[in-house]
């Protein structure tokens, strides 16, 4: 076979798939069927795509107004089951639906083009975690109210910052509330006189009685209720590296006082 | 049968190393980036992976004399090389993510493309060796050294086998130009640009 003959079979058969992709682009350029809700869409791509620019957020509003996201669907029925306590949409920023929306199967639905930020969101809002998550059920989130940024980050769940074993270990004698060591809420600070087993003149007694005075940051000997690894740890003077303060050492002195037990009322 | 020996030690060997090495290349790079969470990266390595495809062009165009510079023994060395890198950075990026027909036409051409050129390459150096029976033909007639070496390599590469090696070489190169640019057009019109 000529040379020329060669060339000329292979430019019908790229010319047949060039126009393939043309009148088909659903077959050959597509990455896969869009979402079920956008079927009526799949042979459509400039419904959704404007050439050389990509799919910018009028395209989709044009359909999806922002102010009816979550209540109401685009044919105008009333969402009932919306399980967000917030309405989501109305909240962000900008209007940026393909940070988080990609539509086509072949890429995952819902996977992310760009990334998802938490700056999207109103100031206010990126603070209300629950609003869009769930909080988790295990016993230690069941206990934490608000406050989720002391241990997580805005970027991921994990890693988390808090390793309580690493400060204080539950024994079965601390198999207690968060709030009996941390007043209203604060992780940041805790005390040991939140229970009528530590009072104050028991506690200075006791440590006055082995010539230790400074005695008020108890976890930096004390990590459980194991009174023999404290002493190791006060004699060795090998202190938790990473301290939290305790309510008497701390600028929430004044509001948690009134919380705690004191000889008084012990 | 120590030719046949022969022609595997010399010719399918060095060709199944130079393809392998290309293909093993590709699997650890993208196990490299998978491990390293920079999957983001295959998604870009079209981009250089086609630059230097169309920069090993330079020998083809030098060839057929659309340019004059550049040594043609350094600008084939340059081919061969750009080629197996290009064609490295597109092989990582098609492993990444490839969901339509059309790249998926456009990688087996290229990959069509690789292996046709490979075994050019192990012609051409077949070729070479019956040209050094014409050398010493050359040098008996009084031509320069600088001359011979020159003419040698153009005659080496228009040596029979080699012509019809590129009959079979320029269609395959055709498909895989064409079907890339209609896979890069269409990135064009429907990729997210901002």
């Amino acid at each position: 076979m000529k040379n020329k003959t060669v060339i000329l079979i292979v430019a019908v058969n790229l010319a047949a798939l060039i126009l393939l992709a043309i009148f088909l682009p659903q077959l050959m350029i597509s990455p896969g069927k869009p979402i079920d809700a956008h079927a009526e869409l799949a042979t459509d791509c400039f419904a959704c795509h404007t050439p050389f620019i990509g799919s910018p957020p009028t395209k989709c509003i044009a359909c999806h107004k922002v102010e009816n996201i979550g209540k109401s669907t685009t044919k105008g029925l009333i969402i009932e089951d919306e399980k967000k306590n917030v309405a989501f949409h109305q909240k962000l920023i900008e209007d940026d639906c393909v940070s988080c929306h990609s539509d086509h199967k072949g890429v995952k639905a819902f996977r992310p083009i760009s990334h998802f930020s938490h700056n999207l969101l109103e100031v206010t809002l990126q603070k209300q975690c629950d609003s869009c998550h769930n909080n988790p059920v295990d016993d230690l989130h069941r206990k934490v109210k608000g406050n989720c940024a002391q241990c997580h980050t805005q970027n991921a769940w994990m890693p988390a910052t808090f390793g309580h074993e690493k400060l204080f270990r539950f024994d079965k004698d601390h198999d207690t509330e968060c709030v009996t060591c941390h007043i209203n809420n604060d992780y940041d600070n805790y005390t040991c006189y939140g229970c009528h087993e530590h009072s104050r003149s028991k506690i200075r007694e006791e440590h006055v009685e082995e010539g230790i005075r400074d005695y008020e940051n108890c976890t930096e000997c004390h990590r459980s209720g194991d009174e023999d690894e404290a002493k190791r740890i006060w004699r060795s003077k090998d202190f938790n590296i990473k301290k939290l303060k305790p309510y008497e050492q701390s600028e929430n002195k004044e509001k948690t006082h009134k919380h705690q037990y004191d000889d008084n009322n012990s | 049968m120590n030719m046949e020996r022969s022609l595997i030690r010399k010719e399918v060997i060095p060709f199944l190393k130079m393809f392998g090495a290309l293909i093993l290349s590709t699997m650890i790079t993208d196990a490299l980036l998978h491990q390293f969470n920079l999957v983001w990266i295959g998604r870009w390595l079209g981009i250089p992976g086609v630059i230097l495809i169309l920069l090993s062009f330079l020998y083809s165009m030098r060839k057929r004399k659309k340019i004059s510079f550049g040594k043609p023994m350094t600008l084939l060395i340059l081919h061969e090389v750009l080629t197996w890198l290009g064609a490295l950075m597109i092989l990582v990026h098609a492993g990444i993510h490839i969901y339509t027909i059309l790249p998926w036409l456009a990688l087996l051409a290229m990959l069509a493309n690789v292996i046709s050129g490979m075994t050019g390459k192990y012609l051409l150096e077949r070729s070479r060796r019956y040209m050094t029976q014409k050398k010493a033909i050359y040098s008996q007639e009084g031509f320069s050294d600088d001359y011979i070496e020159k003419k040698l390599f153009w005659d080496s590469t228009t040596f029979d086998l080699m012509k019809k090696w590129r009959a079979v070489h320029l269609p395959i190169t055709l498909a895989f130009v064409v079907l890339g640019i209609a896979h890069i057009l269409s990135i064009f019109i429907f990729w997210e640009w901002k």
